[in-house]
């Protein structure tokens, strides 16, 4: 820690001046809905914005909600939102005094944390170290055990690959795991690297095989054993914390509803715990990440097994794309609180009060991620120019999206394109509201999940009971729900040609094929230039 | 032969190649029994880019709950045309009477040959005038005009004879 007859810093100088902003200005590395959202927090706090972009991203609504805008790169992530030296730079450049890594990208990346540190910014989230340490899942696993916090059960070192000396060993732990197993990733995540094992013999391969994956794509290739557990409730926690070591729980959230390791419907409290149960999860997260020394925004997620037990997975050294629904429930911007922390405060006390009633909460929230993916399709993504674009509104409702009418969503990144979230007074009534505000979305020029997400709202599988991570292959058929609004569609295209008919009727000559007035001919061009391989 | 068992005015409704899933099925639209000129803009349904390119026929784009669709619109009649042409085509029945039939409606500006004819493919056969431009419309093959069924200044739907060829002779 710092020590007290260090030289003032950009922040006191400040606070002697009577401004108590975090940061006078802030970077955003990062695009698209998450970075909408923390200029949101910066303008709120009065803090000026710098957004970066690549060329995919020139004029993109991230960029327009930023005081000043620094190009990148190219659209591949690699040669733009990767590039840690030229963000570093660009914050130098323009004179921010903080960097906020957002989700994705370089967020849990511990050398871009570094390095901001390194250049004399500060890095809005935890700290490089604890972001190497919780990084490596099988570290925090054992940091998990050594504080007390039940883990999914499963091995704790690196397992031997490609070595038949240590076949049998590691076969003998396999046993006493029990299968189906999964092979995990130590450095992984979004279920890369990953390979479930059903029998003993098939157990050698797929551990070459995850740790091949897991080398080219983390760079690591340490591999570790976990029990299956299944049917799972996947249950996170929301962590804050400061600097001075104080680290409170606000509340837990449900993302059962994936789909390939991807979320799809996030909500909170978690349906069906009592109270107590959920302060005893809170305090095993709690423990966790004290253990780990983890300041500013964290969530530990843990799986609660078909016996009721909960066993810690991992921690997230990040803000999430969840967020929201905490800040819902609890009315608190934690993004606001992030900056505040970076800047050396403790914790609010609307946090820390925020937190003493997360055990027991009054409202009930609920996420769903909006893709440009079509769900009867597999879920391909659907890259292309966006046409109509209306949001819903109204009483508890909140968008966060990164895209408007006339967007064009590029191939080469996420495809979420927006979160729509409820809140309301508990669940039924969120529910209710959800199917209320998927109503309203409308959305053309691209497929998006909306159909999906109508179908997951509509469904009285939505239930507690029937959540777990095996949800979407059990209650979706695309093609099918595709095909009974095919109906409507013919009749409402016949329409509109005979429509267009009586419009071009009482209009006169339409414009010649060639001219540049005739949007026939504009629509050709369009087409060619936007068609993407589908 | 043309059958009229179709409605006057019923629109053929598919999805266009780059929208279409396996087993899609056309949908045959009748404007005349759906509410045809009120657009149905009640919840769910969104009509986004609509390319008229002729009466009755374009294509459109329209999202009924959340499903998104590119469709091609076409008066049902001139589909089974189509249809026909590509069967007979593809069965080789190329050596019989060709009739050539109105692919648009319109207004005979000129016709410019007589019974007994001979043509080569590409031929010029008469100039149809629809939507106010004019259209030329040439001999799918070469052979001998065997009938003229239109004359210049006439109105003709959709599907109406024009002109037939005779049968092919044996290869010369």
């Amino acid at each position: 820690m710092t020590d007290a007859a260090a030289a003032p810093t950009a922040a006191s100088l400040r606070k002697d001046r009577g401004d108590d902003r975090p940061f006078s200005r802030v970077l955003i590395a990062n695009r698209g809905e998450i970075a909408v959202r923390i200029a949101r927090a910066c303008r709120d706090l009065g803090m000026e914005v710098v957004a970066v972009y690549s060329e995919a991203d020139a004029g993109a609504p991230h960029v327009r909600a930023a005081d000043r805008a620094v190009l990148l790169g190219p659209a591949p992530a690699a040669e733009s939102y990767l590039r840690i030296d030229v963000i570093v730079e660009a914050a130098l450049a323009t004179g921010a005094e903080a960097i906020h890594p957002g989700y994705g990208f370089l967020a849990e990346r511990a050398a871009f944390a570094r390095a901001v540190e390194e250049a004399g910014l500060v890095f809005v989230g935890p700290t490089s170290e604890a972001i190497a340490a919780l990084g490596d899942k099988l570290a925090a696993r054992r940091l998990a055990v050594a504080a007390g916090v039940p883990v999914v059960p499963g091995t704790l070192e690196p397992a031997p690959v490609d070595r038949p000396d240590q076949v049998e060993a590691i076969l003998a732990e396999a046993d006493a795991i029990g299968f189906p197993l999964l092979v995990k990733a130590a450095a992984g995540g979004g279920g890369r690297g990953m390979r479930r094992v059903e029998r003993r013999d098939e157990l050698p391969s797929a551990l070459a095989a995850a740790a091949a994956e897991a080398r080219s794509a983390f760079g690591d290739g340490a591999v570790y054993l976990e029990r299956e557990v299944r049917p799972a409730r996947h249950i996170e926690v929301q962590l804050i914390g400061d600097s001075q070591g104080t680290i409170v729980a606000l509340g837990e959230r449900d993302c059962s509803i994936q789909r390939r390791h991807q979320k799809l419907v996030e909500e909170s409290p978690a349906p069906g715990l009592a109270p107590d149960e959920r302060r005893r999860l809170h305090a095993l997260a709690v423990s966790a990440a004290a253990a780990a020394r983890l300041t500013n925004a964290a969530t530990a997620e843990f799986l609660l097994d078909p016996d009721g037990e909960f066993r810690f997975l991992e921690v997230n050294t990040r803000l999430q794309v969840e967020h929201g629904v905490t800040e819902l429930v609890a009315d608190v911007d934690l993004v606001a609180e992030q900056f505040r922390i970076a800047a050396g405060r403790p914790l609010s006390p609307r946090i820390v009060e925020a937190a003493s009633r997360a055990a027991d909460p009054e409202r009930h929230a609920i996420e769903v991620r909006l893709s440009a993916e079509d769900p009867a399709r597999g879920f391909a993504a659907t890259p292309g120019r966006i046409g109509t674009w209306t949001m819903p509104s109204g009483p508890g409702v909140r968008v966060d999206s990164g895209v408007e009418a006339g967007s064009r969503v590029p191939p080469d990144y996420d495809p979420l394109v927006a979160k729509i979230l409820v809140v309301a007074e508990d669940r039924p009534a969120a529910i209710a509201r959800l199917r209320r505000a998927l109503d309203e979305t409308q959305v053309s020029g691209i497929q998006t999940t909306l159909p999906f997400l109508a179908h997951v709202a509509a469904s009285p599988a939505f239930e507690p009971g029937s959540l777990s991570t095996d949800w979407v292959t059990e209650h979706w058929d695309g093609e099918a729900a595709r095909a009974a609004a095919f109906g409507r569609a013919a009749q409402a295209a016949a329409a509109a040609i005979a429509r267009a008919a009586a419009e071009a009727a009482d209009s006169g000559p339409r414009p010649p094929l060639t001219s540049p007035a005739s949007s026939w001919a504009a629509a050709g061009r369009d087409d060619a230039t936007d068609r993407w391989p589908r | 032969m043309t059958t009229r068992d179709t409605t006057p005015g019923s629109l053929r409704v598919t999805a266009t190649p780059a929208s279409a899933l396996p087993g899609d099925e056309p949908v045959v639209v009748d404007p005349s029994t759906e509410p045809a000129t009120e657009l149905n803009l009640t919840r769910g349904v969104v009509v986004g880019r609509v390319d008229r390119t002729a009466a009755g026929t374009g294509t459109v784009e329209v999202v009924v709950d959340g499903w998104r669709f590119e469709l091609r619109v076409e008066p049902e009649r001139r589909a089974r045309l189509r249809e026909r042409a590509t069967r007979d085509r593809a069965s080789g029945h190329v050596a019989g009477p060709l009739e050539v039939r109105a692919i648009i409606p319109g207004r005979v500006v000129s016709v410019a040959v007589a019974t007994g004819d001979r043509v080569d493919a590409g031929q010029e056969l008469l100039v149809v005038e629809a939507m106010k431009m004019q259209n030329e419309l040439r001999s799918p093959r070469a052979g001998v005009v065997e009938r003229v069924a239109v004359t210049a200044s006439q109105t003709i739907e959709l599907g109406d004879l024009l002109v037939v060829l005779a049968a092919a002779e044996a290869a010369g």
